[in-house]
């Protein structure tokens, strides 16, 4: 979590990419190529003749997750009737209307398909995540254009100017204002309302994103987008997400899952992160959460659970590499490359005799310039690894720090065990406090 | 991680806040109790002195109306899963949308004058002039939520505004007529006069507050609950709403009981004098500390709603959720509602005078919030299967529609009354 203000800097970069979308947007020839869907409805759809047989209500998209969603017809307010109309049917489409290519309309209802999303009720006023910019947004406005043979959607508009645009007369309502555009390919758009369609096939852009980032995303969500997005999200990423968020908003996200799927992602979290969330439940709440996992995890959690939150073993990593000193320089690197998604978590391989007991304690650098073939117990390690045991309180670890200036400490048991690892990251957690975001309803007696 | 379409997924439950002091107070019982403000106390006190036992009935019917509405909202938050400005936002045409959003900023703005007034009614009580106290207050609440030291303000001012629970003793020792307080409450006793119907507007304008419901429906959903926990968030609502009506009769039969029948009120001394049975000479006191708290905590938390509110609406959640100091945004929009909230309270009229008559105008403003909430509750596409009960859905019209026929009355007769119709 210490590491998310670093993330945020990047924002500098994300503005001037965003401020360069803006001016060619705001590119008078471009512009007046894009239809606005929200000016569209309402607007009239005219047969050979320009005699007038409706009025458009809605614009149906397919979706398939990558590019620009091609439109796949109109959804016509013919009197009281809501009659679809098939883009094939459509001659042209601008600002001021659909022309269709033939002199009349079969007036078929409109049934959506799985694949097919209407962009007036279900996008245009919805949240969205901005995946470039890192955020989540409400559409003020869908611009269609013309691609090709095909009008596709290719960008939203997420401007207050574009808002207010869309409160003025009807005349100024219906021309495209493009404010603050994103590019739709860099766009996470959510199901329809109804829970009828769900997120198939996230944007891969996605996977580009930190978990920091992500961890944004989620707090910022409605209820069961966050839970979509989550869906989408292959579980490691899920759980690398969920470690970087407010301890806070990650107890609402999971009480709003099954104990199972909730218990599910606490097993994917690093131990310690996860034993930082359940502390934010009630107890039968995490007896529920714990008899769901497997014995392993739930017998871990329940030790780690059971040390105080301001103690050493509160503040420890589990994830330790221990290691004979009779095993080979190029055995333990090739332990460590096995072990690469800790990687942040270690700093240093401990070596141990074959009761369990702390040898040593040898730092990665030392790993490193240490030729291929030397015996790790072989190896100079440096003075005697500082340890602590894991009811030592913080603030006397934090001592232990600050003499020893090591990168981190070994916790062992009375036997001499290591149990677990604490590393300067978890001592800047377990010190800065917890800055909670703000909400409304927590204002009072939160 | 999907549950199988037709199982209803089994959610894990609790939503209940735990915090040190004041563990027993759900998100109902908070919201629905923070009616009971400056606006709140000066109209029961004053309807109480004008009309003694006879808004009784009315009290009654508002208690219910109140129950109603928190239940709605209730609902909406647990089964929408959302705040109700940004189902707002999603449900209604973008004008209609910008029209509830105008509503509510109206509505609390008349609160923040209403709590700045109180202020300054409470402070005058110690005998300091509402052109100091409300500047000073103005300037210490902005600070206080700007450098994020709220929430030890927050604590002093509920620890302050547990003085109105003088009340229920006051009504006691203060021996009302019981059979009198019966009949009132059971049979209408209705005055045909025109401050009888102001009165009866603004008794439904203070207890029925835009905020409440918009605090009531992003507590649930921020606390994620679900579903599962409706029958708890519910009872929790419904509860929070009848202790808020019981709180809303003691200080009506109170004020009736030792000063009914005297007039319309036009200061906070003379509403003190309903605590004198419990207080003796230190009623003032008590009531001053009291009206203080009420105040100062309503006059941070009514702006706050409303700069989230927006902030929904517009879909800017998150230049709110960061810290104060991070979201300039919010910051100018909480510090303009005080400023604006205490320059108005600095007319020279009648403070509580313009605490009354900012309850009017919310109860005009009360029916369309109502009508938003019964349109949202009732929709499918927000709280699902969980739509009203035809006889639930009945009730509440029923509400809306008294709430908005009382508007348009009181309205027709203010507007009558400009050109001697009435």
């Amino acid at each position: 979590m210490a590491l998310r203000q670093t993330f945020r800097a990047n924002g500098a970069i994300k503005r001037r990419q965003e401020r360069r979308t803006k001016r060619i947007l705001a590119n008078r020839t471009v512009a007046e190529a894009l239809i606005s869907v929200a000016g569209l409805v309402g607007r009239a759809v005219t047969s050979i003749g320009d005699i007038e047989v409706g009025r458009i209500s809605d614009v149906v998209v397919r979706w398939s997750g990558d590019g620009y969603p091609p439109v796949t017809g109109l959804v016509v307010r013919v009197g009281r009737r809501r009659a679809y109309v098939p883009i094939e049917q459509v001659q042209s489409i601008n600002q001021d209307g659909a022309r269709l290519n033939s002199a009349r309309m079969d007036l078929r209802d409109f049934n959506r398909r799985d694949d097919e999303v209407s962009l007036n009720a279900d996008v245009v006023d919805h949240q969205l995540v901005d995946i470039d910019g890192v955020r989540v947004v409400r559409a003020s406005d869908l611009y269609l254009a013309l691609v090709g043979e095909e009008i596709r959607l290719v960008g939203v508009d997420v401007g207050f100017a574009t808002l207010l645009r869309r409160l003025g007369p009807a005349n100024r309502r219906t021309r495209p204002t493009p404010d603050r555009v994103i590019d739709w390919a860099a766009v996470q758009p959510f199901g329809t309302g109804d829970g009828s369609m769900r997120l198939a096939s996230p944007n891969q852009a996605l996977r580009r994103l930190r978990p920091a980032e992500l961890a944004d995303l989620l707090e910022e969500l409605g209820r069961d987008e966050r839970q979509e997005l989550l869906r989408a999200l292959d579980p490691e990423a899920a759980a690398d997400a969920l470690e970087e968020m407010e301890p806070g908003e990650l107890r609402e996200l999971l009480r709003e899952m099954t104990p199972e799927d909730a218990a599910a992602l606490l097993i994917e979290m690093e131990p310690d992160e996860a034993v930082d969330a359940l502390r934010e439940f009630e107890d039968e709440e995490v007896d529920a959460l714990i008899a769901v996992m497997p014995r392993e995890n739930a017998e871990l959690l329940a030790q780690l659970l059971g040390y105080d939150e301001e103690s050493a073993g509160g503040v420890m990593t589990t994830n330790l590499i221990l290691v004979r000193p009779d095993m080979t320089v190029g055995e333990v690197r090739r332990i460590l490359r096995s072990e690469a998604e800790h990687q942040a978590d270690v700093d240093a391989v401990i070596i141990v005799d074959s009761d369990g007991r702390l040898i040593h304690d040898i730092g990665l650098f030392e790993l490193l310039v240490a030729a291929k073939e030397d015996l790790v117990g072989s190896l100079d390690g440096g003075p005697d690894p500082v340890t602590v045991s894991p009811e030592t309180s913080v603030a006397f670890v934090v001592e232990e720090f600050i003499e020893s200036r090591g990168s981190s400490v070994v916790v062992v048991d009375s036997e001499n065990r290591p149990i677990g690892r604490i590393l300067a990251d978890d001592l800047v957690d377990a010190l800065v406090p917890e800055r909670g975001k703000l909400r409304f309803p927590r204002f009072l007696v939160g | 991680m999907n549950t199988s379409p037709g199982v209803k997924p089994r959610r894990l439950g609790r939503w209940v806040r735990p915090t040190a002091v004041f563990a027993i107070l759900g998100p109902g019982l908070i919201a629905a109790n923070a009616g009971n403000d400056s606006g709140g106390i000066a109209t029961y006190s004053s309807a109480g002195a004008q009309f003694a036992y006879k808004p009784l009935f009315l009290a009654v019917v508002i208690t219910l109306m109140l129950i109603v509405v928190q239940e709605m909202a209730a609902r909406v938050g647990t089964f929408g899963g959302g705040g109700i400005m940004a189902l707002v936002r999603e449900q209604f045409s973008l004008r209609i949308g910008a029209f509830a959003v105008f509503c509510i900023l109206v509505a609390n703005l008349g609160l923040v004058v209403s709590e700045f007034a109180g202020i300054g009614a409470a402070l005058e009580l110690f005998g300091v002039s509402r052109y100091i106290s409300v500047p000073i207050s103005a300037v210490i609440l902005i600070g206080v939520v700007v450098f994020g030291s709220y929430r030890w303000a927050e604590r002093i001012f509920l620890t302050f505004a547990l003085a109105f629970l003088a009340y229920p003793f006051a009504m006691i020792l203060s021996h009302p007529d019981w059979s009198e307080v019966v009949s009132n409450a059971v049979i209408p006793h209705f005055v045909g006069s025109k401050a009888f119907l102001l009165m009866a507007i603004a008794l439904v304008g203070t207890t029925i507050t835009p905020y409440m419901q918009l605090y009531q429906a992003a507590a649930v959903a921020d606390s994620g609950a679900g579903p599962e926990d409706y029958p708890r968030v519910r009872t929790d609502a419904v509860g929070g709403a009848i202790i808020a009506g019981l709180i809303f009769i003691c200080i009506l039969i109170a004020t009736a009981a030792t000063i009914g029948g005297t007039g319309p009120l036009n200061s906070a001394a003379q509403a003190a004098k309903a605590l004198e049975p419990v207080a003796g000479a230190g009623a003032e006191v008590l009531f001053g500390i009291g009206l203080l708290g009420a105040s100062a905590l309503a006059a941070a938390v009514v702006p706050l709603s409303t700069a989230y509110g927006l902030a929904e609406a517009v879909g800017a959640e998150r230049s709110v959720s960061r810290r104060f100091s991070e979201a300039p945004l919010f910051l100018g929009l909480f510090a303009a509602q005080v400023v604006i909230g205490a320059l108005v309270a600095l007319i020279p009229v009648n403070l509580f005078a313009l605490l009354i008559g900012m309850q009017i105008l919310n109860g005009l403003i009360t029916p369309i919030i109502l009508g938003f909430l019964y349109v949202l509750s009732n929709r499918q596409s927000v709280v699902g299967d969980a739509v009203s009960s035809p006889m639930n859905k009945a009730i509440s019209l029923l509400c809306v529609l008294v709430v908005s026929l009382l508007a348009v009355v009181v309205v027709g007769v203010t507007i009558g009354g400009w050109f001697g119709v009435v």
